[in-house]
């Protein structure tokens, strides 16, 4: 309890919140390196999942290319990366931590973007394929639109990941709400660690809630909020709203 | 159903699901100016971050490295730092950024003791690590001009780097010490023998050299140990089945080769060494001994002194008295330290050659000199 009490204290003690060291500079740069690596992973990875879900060919290699990713330590790449940013010439403070980040991002998009190419109906497919739509057409007009939720679910864990693995910038000398979990170890000051990783936590809630709201607002029309896209049911939405 | 040329009869799906995908681009899009907004707001005066965060969209990099940039300036901890910071300005340190440990701007040996013996305000605090690969990459990057290596650290010679001379003394004796747990030396007088033989012909440049063969030639601290015992004459005496022996270590190389240096001697001499090695800093280590995890590791005098009276500054620069002021803090905790060896490992505050010549420092005294 009386624990609790100093976490509180810190974090309402108006000098916490001010300065370069301060909490909303802290969470500024946290959520704008998350950000700047989640979209540079969807820039990779979105296309690479979107295609091989669409060809239908090469699912195996990506699968298992996903899953070593996956398997690799974030703590590992960012002290690797370290020495290659120092003979460089960059700055070791940001890019490796963007790089491990990246990498942290890339499998479960690139899972997701496959699988849910992967699991739109078949007959659907095909159907709109008789009806003359060009490969891009059956991409951008059916294959994306109901792969979307699944998609996006990729993309919320990745940022959920890569939200909270973000504290470890702060060994090289990062910046983000890292800062106070390692500098409260390193001082002992208890109450400035859990703060910190009380923040990282709320940020990590925030970051799912806020895919959640983009995920109700693009789901596709015609399947319902934690339908299945592809299901039955939806297809016969579909077919009910298509006129066919 | 055949589509139509003109389109107007297209399918209904087709045309309800178009949207979607320029929806997404659009809330993403939203997003990013939502994100460049707030950092707006939260770099405040300075402008530049911001501005180029602005173009976060076309060149995520460049925004990433203009927020973190002073993301890891922390503020110095004193609270006299602002009023400070126009005067500091025109010192020399006030234009030079400063790398260190995390826990530095609260270390009386650290930031504190500069401020307050020294009187000296950097332009900014870099926290990276403890002496170690990230402050040498930081100083020879020129991301920090000042930075914090220990003295016994053979990359101040191997990088050509230039030691500050501490002129006024802020640094109090680090001399190396074994610290055991007081039942394990009860039960085993013998130790402190065998240990204090160590201790006695650890000098400066030995140590030195034993640091060098580590991390610089990559030796194996096992082989370098070994190396070291034979040369100095160290033999076994016998014995056999004292006991088992847990010797611990931080995280840094010369606490692996203090440490394997105790284990051989002890190993040598009828004990079982279990090795728990690298097991993290001070934080880490002092409760593992004072829980009875370990039984002894290596030590620095005046940092564990100021460890345990948390920076009352018990420590001076007499290791005769601090070693006796150390006892004293330890005994409550079961632990003793055992005889301390000439050999220290201080904090030293170090520049590039460049710097040096820049600004012509030769001591840590000369950073309070007016800017040129």
């Amino acid at each position: 309890m009386e624990l609790a009490a100093h976490v509180l204290a810190w974090l309402t003690d108006p000098a916490h919140w001010q300065g370069a060291d301060g909490i909303p500079v802290r969470i500024v740069q946290h959520v704008e390196a998350s950000g700047v690596s989640v979209l540079a992973a969807a820039v990779i990875a979105l296309p690479i999942g979107l295609a091989v879900g669409h060809s239908g060919r090469g699912g195996f290699v990506i699968g298992s290319v996903a899953n070593l990713g996956r398997a690799l330590p974030s703590f590992a790449l960012l002290l690797m990366l370290i020495p290659v940013a120092v003979n460089l010439r960059l700055d070791f403070s940001t890019w490796p931590i963007l790089g491990a980040m990246v990498l942290l991002a890339i499998p479960p998009m690139i899972t997701n973007a496959h699988a849910g190419m992967r699991e739109v109906d078949r007959d659907l497919v095909e159907a709109a394929r008789g009806m003359g739509m060009s490969g891009a057409q059956v991409l951008l007009r059916l294959e994306l639109p109901l792969a979307l939720p699944v998609i996006l679910t990729g993309m919320r864990l990745a940022a959920v990941q890569v939200v909270a693995t973000y504290t470890l910038g702060a060994v090289a000398g990062g910046g983000g709400l890292g800062r106070y979990i390692y500098d409260g170890f390193a001082r002992q000051d208890t109450p400035r660690m859990l703060a910190g990783a009380g923040l990282v936590a709320l940020l990590a809630i925030a970051t799912d809630v806020a895919f959640e709201v983009v995920a109700r607002i693009t789901a596709p029309h015609g399947l319902g909020a934690g339908e299945r896209p592809g299901g039955t049911e939806s297809v016969g939405r579909l077919i009910q709203e298509s006129g066919v | 159903m055949i589509p139509r040329p003109d389109g107007g009869n297209r399918p209904a799906w087709s045309r309800k699901q178009r949207g979607n995908p320029v929806r997404l681009f659009r809330i993403l899009a939203l997003g990013a100016s939502t994100l460049v907004l707030a950092s707006a707001c939260a770099a405040g005066g300075s402008a530049t971050p911001a501005a180029t965060a602005a173009a976060a969209s076309a060149q995520p990099s460049q925004a990433a490295s203009a927020a973190a940039s002073p993301a890891v300036q922390s503020a110095p901890p004193s609270t006299a730092a602002s009023a400070a910071a126009s005067a500091a300005t025109n010192t020399i340190a006030g234009q030079l950024a400063f790398g260190g440990p995390p826990e530095c701007p609260q270390r009386p040996f650290c930031l504190i003791g500069l401020q307050k013996v020294y009187g000296l305000t950097f332009k900014s605090f870099v926290p990276l690590d403890a002496g170690g690969p990230l402050t040498v990459a930081a100083l020879e990057t020129g991301k920090v001009q000042v930075g914090l290596l220990f003295t016994s650290d053979p990359s101040i010679q191997v990088d050509g780097f230039v030691l500050l001379n501490d002129d006024r003394h802020l640094q109090a004796s680090d001399n190396i010490a074994p610290v055991i747990r007081t039942a394990v030396l009860q039960a085993h007088p013998d130790i402190a023998t065998l240990l204090n033989q160590i201790s006695a012909k650890l000098t400066q440049a030995q140590l030195t050299s034993l640091n060098k063969q580590v991390t610089v030639d990559k030796s194996d601290p096992k082989d370098v140990a070994r190396a070291w015992l034979q040369q100095n004459g160290f033999v076994p005496t016998g014995g056999s089945n004292k006991g088992t022996i847990v010797v611990g270590s931080t995280n840094f190389s010369e606490q692996l080769v203090l440490a394997e240096l105790y284990s051989q001697q002890l190993e040598a001499n009828g004990y079982t060494v279990t090795r728990k090695f690298n097991l993290g800093s001070r934080e880490v280590v002092q409760p593992a001994i004072q829980s009875g995890q370990i039984d002894l590791y290596p030590e620095y005098l005046a940092s564990l002194t100021e460890y345990l009276d948390n920076g009352a500054g018990l420590a001076t620069t007499d290791p005769a008295k601090t070693s006796a002021v150390l006892a004293g803090l330890l005994k409550p905790k079961g632990e003793s330290v055992l005889a301390y060896a000439p050999a220290t490992d201080e904090n030293g505050f170090v520049v590039t050659k460049a710097t040096a010549q820049q600004y012509g420092l030769v001591n840590v005294s000369d950073l309070a000199k007016p800017a040129p």
